[in-house]
């Protein structure tokens, strides 16, 4: 029963941070509002009437330019999270995330692919809707490569019937390599300006952020966010081993399946829009775990709000740290988060038995 | 009812199991014996249904392994495997609850008391709290137990249901690492089980915890079963020379109620020349 409630304090501690975090961050900026300010814009919207005073174009600069931003970076944010908890659940090994199985690799190369091919994939639609349409179709197929690498890594993994772990592990390994040297081609054969482009990508930002974006995450998102908690008993029970999972009466392929679609999805569409954003599915899981334990059904929600918190966070510092200009986001991430990795694996070296 | 019925598994290229003809009744402990690579532990996850393209007939029931889902074969049959790692620091208690996955939103505050019933019988009740991980080999070993009884019981009490027929237990070497008390008590609960109706099925490479508590002996030989009944009929000198090449008398002594299997000589050991060769190196 104590540990219960201690799950649900830690869920309801980490939301009540978010939300303070989404504020806070909506409010810093070139137009600095207050938080008071930022609620009380908020609540306008919804019809209430807070008496507090700001200047009309404030409501223009919050909405269309920072709350869409934000809310991308919470989506992102929750779904590197959560995806990296599932992952290091099913791959029962603490290193896992999102990146080992070939979202990333998978999605970069296509990026890349698309940004050398851009002048002669787009030719033809030259005018003045050309601008929306390549983005859109660039996330779409950067999407999709990530899906059919995650597929590939997947089916290199199938025995019999039923995925091998390690067998998948070292096949992502392999096909991160091939999907690298792909990347590296493209880098190669690119102009100066592609070049530009596809090492930005690399490094992720967040720059891209309309409504239209976060439409265009948001199912993507919110599908695992719902379904993947669902799974947090039969995850516990995957701990003790496959086999195990099975005589316990654990649907152990439908698992692993579904596992993987939902966490693949839970990425790629946010690598998509916003390019590779390393270290949050990798090091939030492991923070969390020293908080509430192993147990998954405290742990994924609780991932998700975490990574959350830590994406928009880091976005906030991208664009304020040497404003006007913007600092990659992905190397904040980096920056931060691997130290913080270092620190863990210092921490957990003496029950760690990979 | 269990019925094994000429089944024969090959794993890779190799033969594991050939022609095995295996039958067991509920309220009976069967041990399983043999040497290391004879397919003890083959057979008795074949039993448990990892690998289901055996040939032959596996039949619980009447009904074919097949034929059931696996949340039913869950409900019915609980298995403990050797060699469990965890790397994720769960509790003894959260590890010995996991048990209860298949019935999870049924029974309520009945799991819960269950588990506790688990662990206490395992007398790792005082250990709930504390990391799995952090737990010796042995500790480790009665938690699992405590794990899959917690699977097995319908109550917290272990005379207060019969099992007759609804129920299996499948333990690999399940007192390895356990200090001779614990492997007592284990082996006492596995009888108390099998009295209420279990079908217990065990892999033992001790004769004399074998002689002990089991009702039928099965023994195994390079995938074949070569001797099956009674302990007093299986457990002879002839049968445990031909499966495991050691030279062995069996005494009855008036102070003990079952067989004692005592090693010859160790020289007996070494009967092949080639072994010789190398002792006189």
């Amino acid at each position: 029963m104590k540990k219960r409630v201690q799950g649900i304090s830690s869920i309801s501690l980490l939301g009540i941070l978010l939300l303070l975090v989404i504020i806070i961050a909506t409010g810093t900026g070139a137009m600095q509002m207050s938080p008071l300010q930022v609620i009380a814009i908020l609540l306008e919207q919804a019809g209430i009437r807070l008496p507090v005073a700001y200047p009309e174009q404030m409501i223009a600069v919050l909405w269309v330019i920072r709350l869409p931003r934000v809310i991308l970076a919470v989506l992102i944010g929750a779904g590197l999270g959560i995806a990296g908890a599932s992952l290091q659940g099913l791959f029962r090994n603490p290193l896992a995330d999102p990146a080992l199985i070939g979202v990333s690799a998978g999605a970069s190369v296509t990026a890349a692919i698309m940004i050398v091919l851009q002048p002669w994939l787009f030719a033809v639609h030259a005018g003045q809707s050309a601008g929306i349409w390549q983005s859109y179709a660039h996330n779409l197929v950067t999407f999709a490569g990530a899906i059919v690498t995650v597929w590939i890594v997947f089916r290199i993994s199938i025995y019999g019937n039923r995925a091998i772990v390690a067998v998948m592990l070292l096949g992502g390994i392999a096909i991160n390599a091939l999907c690298g040297a792909f990347t590296g081609l493209m880098t190669y054969v690119a102009d100066n300006e592609q070049l530009r482009s596809i090492t930005f990508w690399t490094l992720g930002s967040l720059g891209g952020a309309s409504w239209q974006t976060v439409a265009a995450v948001l199912p993507f998102v919110l599908v695992p966010l719902l379904l993947l908690p669902r799974m947090a008993p039969a995850l516990n029970v995957f701990a003790l081993g496959e086999r195990e999972a099975m005589h316990s009466g654990v649907k152990v392929s439908t698992l692993k399946t579904q596992l993987i679609i939902y966490s693949t999805m839970a990425v790629a569409a946010g690598v998509a829009v916003a390019g590779i954003i390393g270290f949050i599915g990798l090091v939030v899981p492991h923070m969390i775990r020293q908080l509430t334990g192993p147990d998954h059904r405290v742990l994924l929600p609780c991932a998700a709000l975490a990574g959350a918190v830590l994406l928009t966070v880091a976005d906030l510092l991208s664009r304020t740290m040497i404003a006007p200009a913007e600092l990659p986001v992905g190397i904040i991430t980096a920056i931060a988060g691997a130290p913080v990795f270092i620190w863990l694996i210092l921490k957990e070296k003496r029950t760690m038995t990979i | 009812m269990l019925l094994v019925k000429n089944v024969s598994l090959t794993l890779g290229r190799s033969r594991i199991l050939e022609q095995v003809h295996v039958h067991a009744r509920p309220g009976e402990l069967c041990v399983l014996m043999g040497a290391n690579g004879a397919g003890k532990s083959t057979l008795l996850r074949t039993i448990a249904g990892e690998y289901m393209h055996y040939q032959g007939s596996i039949a619980l029931n009447g009904r074919e392994l097949h034929a059931i889902p696996a949340a039913e074969q869950a409900r019915q049959r609980a298995v403990l495997s050797q060699h469990l790692a965890l790397q994720l620091p769960f509790t003894a208690a959260e590890v010995a609850g996991m048990g209860r996955y298949v019935y999870r939103g049924e029974a309520g505050a009945q799991d819960k008391a269950i588990v506790t019933y688990a662990l206490r019988l395992l007398q790792v009740y005082d250990l709930k709290d504390r990391a799995y991980t952090t737990l010796s080999g042995g500790q480790q070993q009665r938690v699992q137990m405590a794990r899959v009884l917690a699977q097995l019981l319908e109550a917290p009490d272990l005379h207060a249901t019969d099992y007759t027929g609804r129920k299996m237990l499948l333990l690999d070497e399940p007192v390895t690492g356990m200090d001779i008390l614990h492997q007592q008590l284990s082996l006492q609960l596995a009888a108390q089980l099998a009295r209420r109706g279990v079908l217990v099925l065990a892999v033992l490479h001790d004769f004399q915890l074998a002689a002990a508590y089991a009702q039928r002996i099965i023994m195994l030989q390079q995938g074949r079963v070569q001797a099956q009944g009674p302990v007093d009929e299986v457990l002879t000198a002839a049968h445990i020379r031909d499966c495991f090449g050691v030279e062995v008398s069996v005494l009855h002594h008036p102070l003990c109620a079952y067989p004692m299997v005592v090693t010859n000589t160790a020289a007996t050991l070494f009967s092949s020349s080639a072994d010789k060769a190398i002792k006189v190196c």
